[in-house]
Formats: structure tokens, sequence, C-alpha cells
């Protein structure tokens, strides 16, 4: 306890230090903004408009492009956008991850792709987000309270995938993106083809991914005592592969545009064969170490499908945009049929369900919006509407939640006023409706039940027919400030979350975690209120920002772990109930830059975060998956030199503080020090660029642990020293 | 570039104010379950016979207090779990089951308790399929925390 405590200080004082130190800083002479075009594929979009865009946004918004993306590539999109101060993953193997925002995640963190809400199964640490990292050209990651823009869930932020840019006229061409990476073996390839005469376009991409058993540098783990052996390193069955399918397409005139896109994204990936969730598995070790690539029970298959269409039209002084648009995501969760419980011994040979499926999830989305953007002298007011339904059906041996439907809509207005250059104001207000309808289950074995000393044999109904309507009034309101080289801004806003058919409903054991997990049909709909404040400085050699934030929530809802077992409905597993409680959280993020010459900067890149329940029967305990504090420090280098583009070599050190903070079933995590190194260049080819990057991550092939990891629980560490080498090719036809 | 001064001061300040937290001592362990007391039963590749009555006994600790616990007895003749345990056990080969003898309770534990001497009466009844089966043990403290111990045994 003495131990943390001391680092606690320690790293308050580091904070400290680095604020004293800006202050001296900051008294350099401000001079000229460096202006740098960068080139995002087809077009060229200026580092101004991020930043003009940062300067009139209150929330604070962090802007990356897909040379970001390609510098910093992960095993997913998230993984890839971790080096963000405030943006973390709930990651599960090495291709898959789920967005943690300042320490909130699942379903309150929203995912937006092409103007459409992403809608999966967001619950579910043990599967990643199906987007296809190829194809992102553009993200916007706000980190705050977005319920006002997007509706239900965006209480922790927003992930936002901007639609690609569209070719520019009479172009057809392309690229190819081509990746290897040393420690899980994999390949991966996207091509995307191109064209545009004057007004009709397409843009469409295939992607391609295959890679084996990652490695973790030990050759023993343990799940609790008992001593997994690693062959070669390899966490066993930890292989996948992924093949998408992207397609935008339509007509882009003067006043008027149309674009359909349609994607496809699929994934087969392997569990680490020996722990099953938590439950220790025996496998047959010369099966699965035959080859490291062969994906093996237990292991997931996902299809998510999108398709949509967006209409923007100029009439007057208004800009109309509307879409409709539709998605399906089948989940699907397969493994060796255990009988768990009361499960007769022998799976029945008439049932429902193949024997090797587990869990399956079928959610179909229908949305539609609008919206109307106009000005009124110095105001610039947006109102618009989204409505949704979505169905979801259930499959598999093993009942978790039941099925369902929902209806959501939402009307919003957002008045931004210009005053002048350097003063913007904000306000938005926003109401929705909810309405989601379940369905009821009956356990397809039996259970005995003991009623007056008599045990009888019954089918045990885990869900009733229960509708539940929820409706919510959200605002927001903020400023800018933006004299010279500084800016400020801060912003208050409320936002909240529908509670999830999971937690209203759920009432079956996860096997995956030996818990009862029983829902609250009781639930409110999930409230918070935050205080974003952002200062920043941007000057020539050197540019600094932090982002400090405080969050109340009345009504916070949380999965409490009971001391109680249940032997009906819960098989003698510990009980796990939907609660809610107050939640009073705080943190910032901290960023500077500083240019020693030209070519050469020190980067650091902070986070802090603190959460607490106020109330409820865990008063006093953090939330699950917090992640610890952390400081990444960064050399760049940018030489000049002739027959390269752009080359950089970068050197990072991130340190991870220990996270003491626990709940429930967590464990506390040690503190870890990693270090990543990154080069590469453009190359000149003809007409065109051919941009090659190396990365070495996890340099020194250092054993740890990550405390937002699925695999925490069962002590799994985090993948070794892996190289991965990225390339890519544009060509074009000129006509 | 003075107000820039002031604003940086009264963050500086927020952070330090913020570093100072109440640390309220919450309580972090998981509780144990201790079988390696001379009469603690069964432990990893114990045997019991059918048509008998065994008496589960094992030590319970926490360091706050003890929530409740459940034991479960499922077959194993596919292998498809191991132990929690260091030692493993032998097997027999891998067969189908018949009638399993499968057993599920749970048990509470009087409220206050730091320390707990475990026993539960358990009958294995004549007509179960003898074979390789697991004993597994969860127990609870009062805030949650869960324990599993999950042991080899054998039902001749």
């Amino acid at each position: 306890m003495k131990n943390a405590l001391s680092m606690y200080w320690k790293y308050c004082f580091l904070l400290i230090g680095l604020l004293v130190s800006i202050e001296v800083f900051s008294q350099n002479q401000p001079s000229e903004k460096k202006s740098e075009i960068k080139e995002l594929d087809e077009v060229l979009i200026s580092n101004n408009t991020v930043q003009k865009r940062k300067k009139e946004e209150s929330l604070n918004v962090e802007t990356v492009n897909n040379s970001f993306i390609q510098r910093n590539l992960g095993g997913s999109l998230m993984q890839s956008l971790q080096k963000l101060p405030g943006v973390k993953t709930i990651s599960i193997g090495s291709g898959g991850s789920k967005p943690l925002i300042r320490g909130l995640s699942f379903n309150q963190v929203i995912v937006v792709e092409n103007g459409l809400k992403h809608e999966g199964q967001q619950w579910g640490a043990d599967h990643g987000l199906e987007i296809d990292q190829y194809a992102v050209n553009r993200v916007e990651i706000i980190k705050g309270p977005s319920s006002f823009i997007y509706g239900s869930d965006a209480v922790g932020g927003a992930i936002n995938i901007k639609p690609l840019p569209l070719p520019s006229q009479n172009t057809f061409g392309g690229s190819v993106d081509l990746t290897g990476k040393s420690n899980n073996a994999q390949f991966g390839s996207s091509i995307n083809l191109f064209g545009r005469n004057k007004n009709w376009f397409f843009d469409s991409r295939v992607t391609t991914m295959d890679y084996g058993d990652y490695r973790v540098p030990t050759d023993v783990v343990h799940v609790y005592s008992y001593a997994v052996p690693l062959y070669k390193n390899h966490l066993r069955n930890t292989a996948g592969k992924e093949l998408d399918f992207h397609l935008s397409t339509g007509y882009s005139g003067e006043h008027f545009k149309s674009v359909f896109y349609f994607s496809n994204v699929h994934t087969k990936s392997g569990f680490f064969a020996n722990a099953h969730g938590l439950e220790p598995r025996n496998v047959d070790l010369e099966l699965h170490d035959k080859s490291s690539r062969d994906i093996l029970m237990p292991y997931q298959q996902v299809n998510h499908l999108k398709v949509s269409n967006t209409i923007s039209f100029q009439l007057g002084n208004h800009a109309f945009e509307t879409q409709i648009g539709f998605q399906n995501n089948f989940r699907r969760e397969y493994s060796h049929y255990v009988n768990h419980g009361y499960m007769p011994a022998i799976y029945p040979k008439d049932m429902y369900a193949p024997k090797d499926l587990e869990r399956q999830y079928d959610k179909d989305v229908w949305s539609f919006s609008a919206k109307d953007e106009f000005r009124l002298n110095r105001h610039q007011i947006t109102v618009g509407t989204n409505i949704a339904g979505q169905e979801n059906a259930i499959g598999g041996w093993s009942f978790l939640i039941p099925a369902f439907t929902q209806f959501n809509a939402g009307l919003f207005a957002y008045d931004k006023i210009e005053l002048n250059e350097k003063w913007f104001l904000h306000g938005a207000i926003r109401y929705d409706y909810g309405k989601i309808k379940m369905k009821s289950y009956y356990d397809w074995f039996q259970s005995p039940v003991s009623e007056n000393n008599q045990t009888q044999m019954q089918y045990l109904q885990r869900s009733q027919d229960l509708t539940k309507t929820f409706d919510s009034f959200t605002w927001s309101a903020g400023i800018n400030y933006n004299p010279g080289n500084l800016s400020l801004k801060a912003n208050l806003g409320s936002s909240f979350r529908m509670p999830i058919a999971k937690e209203l409903a759920s009432n079956g054991v996860n096997y995956h975690y030996f818990r009862f997990e029983k829902g609250n049909p009781n639930l409110d709909a999930e409230r918070s209120y935050q205080l974003d404040l952002g200062i920043e400085w941007n000057q020539q050699n050197w540019s600094f920002q932090l982002t400090p934030f405080v969050n109340y929530f009345p009504n916070f809802i949380y999965l409490n772990p009971t001391s109680a077992h249940d032997i009906y409905y819960g098989a003698g597993n510990q009980v796990f109930e939907y609660e809610q409680s107050e939640v009073f959280r705080y943190g910032a993020e901290f960023q500077t830059r500083y240019y020693f010459l030209k070519s050469l900067s020190a980067e650091i890149a902070a986070e802090y975060l603190y959460s607490e329940q106020k109330s409820g029967s865990k008063k006093g305990y953090t939330l699950p998956f917090s992640p610890p504090p952390s400081v990444l420090f960064g050399l760049n280098y940018e030489p000049q030199i002739n027959f390269l583009k752009e080359p950089y070599f970068s050197v990072d050190y991130r340190f991870t503080a220990q996270q003491n903070n626990i709940v429930p079933p967590e464990k506390k995590t040690a503190e870890s020090h990693v270090f990543n190194v990154a080069f590469g260049s453009k190359v000149k080819t003809g007409n065109q660029d051919i941009s090659i990057n190396i990365q070495i991550q996890n340099l020194f092939n250092t054993r740890y642990l990550n405390h937002t990891s699925f695999y925490r629980l069962i002590e799994l560490p985090e993948a070794g020293r892996n190289i991965i080498v990225s390339m890519k090719i544009p060509f074009s036809f000129s006509r | 570039m003075k107000n820039l001064k002031l604003l940086l001061g009264i963050l500086t300040l927020a952070f330090i104010s913020s570093c100072s937290s109440d640390n309220a001592e919450i309580d972090t362990e998981y509780p144990v379950i201790d079988i390696t007391g001379a009469n603690a039963f069964p432990i990893q590749c114990s045997t019991i016979e059918r048509g008998k009555t065994f008496t589960f006994k094992a030590t319970f600790n926490d360091n706050a207090e003890l929530g409740s616990y459940s034991l479960d007895i499922h077959h194993n003749f596919d292998h498809h779990t191991h132990s929690t345990e260091v030692n493993t056990c032998e097997t027999e080969a891998v067969k189908s089951p018949v009638k399993p003898m499968l057993f599920i309770n749970n048990y509470t534990i009087p409220n206050g308790m730091k320390s707990y001497e475990a026993t539960a009466q358990i009958t294995i009844p004549a007509d179960v399929d003898p074979g390789d089966y697991h004993f597994m043990i969860r127990l609870t403290d009062k805030e949650g925390w869960q324990t599993l111990k999950g042991l080899s045994i054998k039902i001749l």
C-alpha cells in the first residue's frame, strides 16, 4: 500500500513538474504557425482544416488520418489509435478490440462509420469492433458526452469514421496495401480501385488478412495454479482471418450528391484454447500445436453488413442531408458442448441448435436520419432527426440475453454562434424516445426445483415478455476563445444511455466468467453530466494541449458482483446483479511537442483517470476496466534526404503505472515499460509515391500484463516483439 | 500572456488538489480456500465410493468477511477441463456418460466470519457412472470477490 501511495505521489509530481516547465517554456516568443499540407489519398486536406475544426468545437476532438494509422498500425483500428492519450482498448487476441475512451467503453462509446451508427454486440468484451482499418481515411475521436449529436449511448465519447473523400473528376486509379507482421505471422492486403468522370464515381476495396497464433514472451502460463505449457510461445488457437468488401458509388453534382455505401466485414478468430473465458480447458496439445495457423474450437465468426444511401443537396441557404441505412450483425461462437449446470450430459439429437454452437446473435438495424444546416446571421444552426429500429434474434445452446426488438427516435437542434474570429458559443438540445421489447425464453433442458420438500424437474423460464420505454432530454453548452496561438475551450453537457437488453433482462450463466448475470427490469436510463476544458498552445517549435474533465453519473449502470450463489437459475454460480450507483470521475490528457531542430522533435503524451462509485454496494470502488495512468515519451527525427520524401524515424517509450484501483473480479496489474520503434518513408516513383512503414512494437520483448485486456483475468501476457512492415503502392491511369 | 500564466497556475493547483485523494480503504483481497489441513476432504486426486456419504471439509479465510460458497460435482469423462491445481491425477480413458453424477448446492456462511470451517455431507448415489469427476468449490467474500478451486477426483 505504501508503495502504491509513493507511486501515486511520484506521478502527481511528474505532472506538476511538467506544468511548471510549461510555464517556463511559454515565455518563448510566439511565432508564425507552421502550415503543413498533408496528402490524403486523392484530395488534399490541409492541417489547418483540422486545426480550425478543433478551434471551433467546444468538445475535445482528436482527428487522425490514414497516414497516422499506417505509421501506428496495430492489429485492429482501435489498437492503431492507442497512441492518442485518453484512447485505450479492451482487446482480445491480436485482431480484435473495443474502444475505451477515458475509461468508458461498450455501449457507452459509439462508433459512427459514414454517418451510420455502428450496431454490433457492443456489450461483449470477447470480440472486437467490426471495422476494416484499411478503409478508414479520417477518424474523429470525441472525448466527451456527445449524446446531443448521436443520441443514446454516446455517454463516454464517439469514434466518427468520416466518409472517404470523393475521387477528383476524371480520374481512375487505386492502391495496393501490403502488411506483414512477425509476431503472429500475419499477411494482409487491401486493394483499392476508384474512378470518376465528371459526376459519377465509384470507390471500392477488398481487404484480406490471415494470421497465426500470436506469441507471448513466456513458455508457460498459469490458468489458476495449473501450468499450461505454450508451444514455441504461441498462445494456442488465437489465429484468425478476415475478408472485407467495400463499395461506395454515386453521383456528385454542384448542388446535389447521392452516395451508396456497401460494406461487408467478415472475421473468424480463435479463442485461447486452454481457457474458455475463465474456465480451464483440457486440450489435445498435439492437435493444436500441429499448426499455428489453424482455427479450432473454441472460435467465433462475425459478419457485419452495412448498406446505406446518403443524399445531400443545397436549397438556398440550407444544406440538407438524409440517410437511410440497413445493417446486419451476425455473430456465432463455437465450442465443444460442455454440460454446464443441469444441462444433459449427452447433447440431445433433436436440438434446434448445432452441437458446437454455443451462442448466436443476429441483429438487423434499419435507420433513417435527416438534417438541415443553415446560417442565420452569426448563427450556424443544425436541426435534425434520427430514427432506428432493430430486431435481435438469439440462437445456440447457451442463454444469456433474450431476443428483443428496439425502436429509437431523436430530435435535435444545435446552434454555433460565431461572435467574432476569436469567440464561438455553442448550444444544443435534444429529445430522445426509446422502446425495447424483450421476448420470453424457456430453457431447453430441465432443472430440479424444490418446493415444500418436493423436487420437480422444470423448464426454467429465463425471460418474460417485457416492454420498457424511455425518454430523455439532453443538452450541451460550450465556448471557444482563440486569442492567437492560444485556444481555450469549455463545455458543459449532459448525455444519456438507454439500458440495453442485457442489463434489463439477462438471466443466465456466463460460463466465460463463471457468473450468473441477472438483469434488472427497473433500471432507469443512465445519465451523465460532464465538464470539459481544453487549453491548447501552438507555435512554430512548440505546442501543447491539456484537456481535463470532471464527470458525474447519478445512476451509472453497473454489474455488481454479490456474495451470493444461486442454485436454480445460476447453477451454483456467483450472482452478479445489475444495479445503479452514483459515479464520480475526473481525469486529464496532456500532450506536448517541442522541436529542437526542424527535423528533430520530442513528444510527451500523458493521461490520468480516476473513477469512484459514490453509492450502492460497491461504494468507494472504482469502475471495471479503469486504465491506469500512463505517459508516452517519443523522439521523432525527420531528416531531409534527397531521394526520399518525408522520411521519419521515431522511438517511443510508454510507461504505464500499476493499477491498484480495482473492483471484483479484477486483479491488480503491475506497471509496465514498453518501447516501440518506427521508421519509414515515401519513395518517389513516377507521379505516385510508394510509402513504406516499419514498426517494431515491444522492442525488448517485455513480458507485461495489460489491465484492460480480456485475457488479463487469466494472467495472459501481452504480445511479444512484433515487427510490422506495411507498404502502400498507389497507381493511377490518367485519361 | 498573463492570462495564460494565471490559467496554468490554476490548473497546476487543480492537479495538486486532485492528487490528494481521500484514500478510503477498500477491500481488494480474494478469500482463500485452504485444503492443506489434515482432515480436509476432498483434495486433488481423492477417491470417493458410490453408495456412500462423505463429508466435505475445508477451511475458508478472508481478510474482512466471508460471503457464501457453492459445491459442484460434474463428470469429466471427456477430459474437457483440467483442475486449477498444480498436480495432475491419473485419468481413465475418455468415455461417454450414461448416468453421470451431478451435484450442485450452495451454502451460507454465518455473518461476520473471517475464518470458517466448512463441512457438508454429500451422498453419492449407488447407480451413477464411476470415473473421473471434477469437484468445484466456489467461495465469495462479502464484497463479491470469488475464489475458485477445481479438484480432480475419482468416483469408484
